[in-house]
Formats: C-alpha cells, sequence, structure tokens
C-alpha cells in the first residue's frame, strides 16, 4: 500500500466527486420532473395519456440502463443530434430514474388508505385539493422513503457515465491508475468517497424520514 | 434521419451468441450470489463473532459502492498484487459477489422476521439448535424473501451489461464488435436494447408464476 499516493490523489478525486454529486442532483430533479408527469399521465381518464407512459416505463425499467446511456451517446448521430458526454450521461440518468420514480410515487400514494379521499372529496374539497392538502402529505414519509432508496442507485448509477468519458469520480480514478499503474490504491480512495456519498444520503434520508413523521404519527 | 436495420439482420449470430453468454453469466452469478447471500446471512446471524463481523463489513461495504468499481477493483487490483483471472470468471465472480451482499441483507431481514415461537417450538420438540434452523427457520426465510430475490435476480440480469467494460463477450460488447465494423451504433444498440426487454420480461413472467406454484402448495 502506497499511503503517499492515496494521500496525494485525494484532492484530485475529491474535485471528481464534486462531478459525480452535481450531476447526480440535477439528474434527480429531471427525473421528478419526469416522473410527475408520468404519474399525472397514468392517473389520466384516456387511454391514449395512459398508455404512453405505461409504455415509457416498462421500457426504461426493462432494459439495462448502460444500454440507454450507449444509445442517448453513440445514438444521437442517426438523428443528426450530437450529445456531448456529460448532456448524454444527464439525460440518461435523469429519464431512467423518472420512470422507477413514478412507481415509487404512484405506490406512496396509492397506500393512503382510499377512505381519506373519500372523506375529503364528500367535504366538498376538489380533486387537486383533495390531492395537495390531504393525499400528499400523508404520502409524503413513504415516498420520502423509497425516493432515497432511489437516490443511493441514481449515485451508484452515476458511475457508468465514466465509461462515455464524464469526468466523474470511476474515471477521474481510472485516469491516475493509467499515470500511476497502482489501481488498488487509486480505488480504495474512490471507494471510500462512494461510501461516504451514499451513506451520507442514507442518513440524510433517514433524518428526514424521522422529522417529517415525527409530526404525523404520534 | 437514416435507419439501416439489415447489418443487425446480417450480424444476428454475433448478437445471439452474445446473449448466450449474457445468461451463461447470469446464471452462475445467480447461484453464487443466492447461496453465498443465504451463508452470508446466517453467519452474521448466528455465526462467531471472529466470521460474523468481518461479513457484515461486507455487506456495508459492498452495498454502498458502486457495482463498476467493484469490478475494476477486482479485475485490475488483483492483476496488481499478481494475480490474473479471465474477465468471465472476474465477471461472474464481481458480479455474483455483488449480489451476494444484497441478498445477504434481504435473506438477514427475512431470517429475523421469523417468529420466535417456531425455534421455541422446535426446540422443545427435541430437535438440535442446528436442526431447528434447517429444517423450520431457514425454508420459511426463503419463501419470504422470494419476491425480493426475484427482483434482485431482475436487475442483476440488467447488469451483465456492465460487465462488457472489462472485456467480457456478452450482448453489449459483442455488438459493440460489430458496430466497429458497420459503423451502426444507434440501429445495434436498439436491439440489443430489444433483446433485454424480452429476457426481462421472459424471467419477469416465469418468476411470476414460480412464486404462483409455491403459493398453491402451501
Amino acid at each position: 500500500m502506497d499511503f503517499t499516493l492515496m494521500w496525494e490523489i485525494t484532492p484530485l478525486l475529491l474535485k471528481a466527486a464534486w462531478v459525480t454529486v452535481t450531476i447526480s442532483v440535477m439528474a434527480f430533479i429531471l427525473g421528478l420532473f419526469v416522473a410527475t408527469v408520468l404519474v399525472i399521465m397514468r392517473s389520466s381518464s384516456f387511454r391514449i395519456i395512459r398508455w404512453p407512459a405505461r409504455i415509457y416505463i416498462s421500457v426504461m425499467r426493462g432494459t439495462p440502463f448502460f444500454v440507454q446511456l450507449l444509445i442517448f451517446y453513440y445514438g444521437g448521430s442517426a438523428f443528426g443530434i450530437n450529445l456531448d458526454a456529460y448532456m448524454a450521461g444527464l439525460l440518461a440518468m435523469g429519464l431512467n430514474i423518472g420512470a422507477y420514480m413514478s412507481e415509487a410515487i404512484r405506490g406512496s400514494l396509492v397506500a393512503v388508505d382510499s377512505g381519506q379521499n373519500e372523506a375529503s372529496r364528500s367535504l366538498g374539497f376538489s380533486r387537486t385539493q383533495t390531492m395537495i392538502s390531504v393525499i400528499l402529505p400523508q404520502a409524503a414519509g413513504l415516498m420520502i422513503r423509497s425516493l432515497g432508496v432511489l437516490s443511493v442507485i441514481l449515485i451508484k448509477g452515476s458511475s457508468l457515465v465514466s465509461i462515455i468519458s464524464v469526468v466523474e469520480l470511476t474515471y477521474q480514478a481510472q485516469r491516475i491508475i493509467s499515470s500511476t499503474y497502482k489501481p488498488f490504491e487509486v480505488f480504495a480512495v474512490s471507494a471510500v468517497l462512494y461510501l461516504i456519498l451514499i451513506y451520507g444520503v442514507i442518513s440524510f434520508v433517514d433524518w428526514l424520514y424521522n422529522r417529517y413523521t415525527r409530526y404525523l404519527f404520534h | 434521419m437514416n435507419f439501416d436495420f439489415t447489418p443487425v439482420w446480417e450480424n444476428i449470430p454475433t448478437l445471439i451468441s452474445g446473449t448466450g453468454y449474457t445468461l451463461f453469466i447470469a446464471l452462475f452469478a445467480a447461484i453464487l450470489s443466492l447461496v453465498g447471500g443465504l451463508v452470508v446471512a446466517l453467519t452474521t446471524l448466528y455465526g462467531k463473532k471472529i466470521f460474523s463481523s468481518p461479513l457484515r463489513l461486507f455487506i456495508w461495504l459492498f452495498m454502498g459502492t458502486p457495482l463498476l468499481l467493484q469490478l475494476y477493483l477486482l479485475y485490475f487490483g488483483l492483476g496488481q498484487v499478481g494475480i490474473l483471472i479471465p474477465a468471465l470468471l472476474t465477471g461472474i465472480l464481481g458480479l455474483g459477489i455483488h449480489y451476494m451482499a444484497y441478498n445477504a441483507d434481504i435473506f438477514r431481514a427475512t431470517l429475523q422476521s421469523i417468529d420466535n415461537g417456531q425455534t421455541e417450538a422446535a426446540r422443545s420438540l427435541g430437535f438440535g439448535r442446528m436442526q431447528t434452523l434447517w429444517f423450520f427457520i431457514v425454508p420459511q426465510a426463503i419463501y419470504r424473501a422470494l419476491p425480493q430475490l426475484g427482483n434482485n435476480m431482475i436487475i442483476m440480469l440488467k447488469d451483465t451489461s456492465v460487465l462488457s467494460v472489462i472485456g467480457v463477450s456478452e450482448l453489449v460488447l459483442n455488438a459493440q464488435f460489430e458496430i466497429s465494423n458497420t459503423f451502426r451504433p444507434f440501429e445495434f444498440y436498439i436491439a440489443i436494447a430489444v433483446i433485454y426487454y424480452i429476457l426481462n420480461l421472459m424471467l419477469e413472467t416465469s418468476l411470476n408464476l414460480f412464486e404462483k406454484k409455491l403459493e398453491g402448495k402451501r
């Protein structure tokens, strides 16, 4: 083990870890947007609106994220679109996680007892009012948990965008290895950074969940 | 826009052989991850501390870092210390060990969820500690774990695509090989996405049928 090397490369890897964080955060926001649209589409009363959403979710969840990433990066040329690596990675991550998120959000909405909806509607609240002030606050606890799990999957999946040469944590690690020939040391440091990121997110989600549900159920 | 799927049809044997490899890898990695996961879970719960603590650390480490990083570490890191194993074996080991950690986590939860009365009843009927575990607790825990294990296996089938990165000639790498000859990235990636989708659908349907069949037996 070469500890001086590990110490020297830490700043470089920290910088790259920041790229991992930003691309994951932006993909998370994009995913939330996609998921919201999908959930609204799936609750529509028209089949023409429901079906595209269902097909989208099924295809996104039924094919590997890695292949989707390659299609976004290399396949665009068939349409005359050439996305740069960062854009392609971000889009692939966001559009993919959006499909999973829509299922998570729908699941937590369905989990709220239907009596809540009926009671609220019979008290004169409109459909939108019921959703915003009755259903969503109760579904949010479960939603925090399942979206938290997905954000961890998102961070771990972000390592794959290194394949299309986005300079994030895994890519930077490989670049350092190609000049130092010390894979074990470099990967150990990047593994530690991933562990900090992922268990950091997990504890944040737990904290958020506890804080939110404290007022809800007691 | 110009699409031409004829190169895909002409090179379909390469894709079929790739599909064969993908299924082969998925099968052996699944066996490794399921058997290993159960052993790890049993050891962390009932084993001596010298064995259980390192295995807990193993679960923590492997669930907190990306698969890609683990594959690199296995492939290049072991090379650094002079252990050279072929890419295919590295792939099966890497994928199997990664999901072993996830399966162990599931098994641990379901093993703990089995009512204590089961153990007490079996023990008071004269079964030994090992017998109680083996004949009463483990079968029930496996049954309860099945839906989540099936989910993991579906995710794992998709994750075999990542092995192309370390040079395992499965579906993605075979497609990339043909792309370098034909310069048709979009068509080939779409084709393999379709293949993955079909494989995924087949696995999902058979897992559902299997669960239904078991349910009937109980």
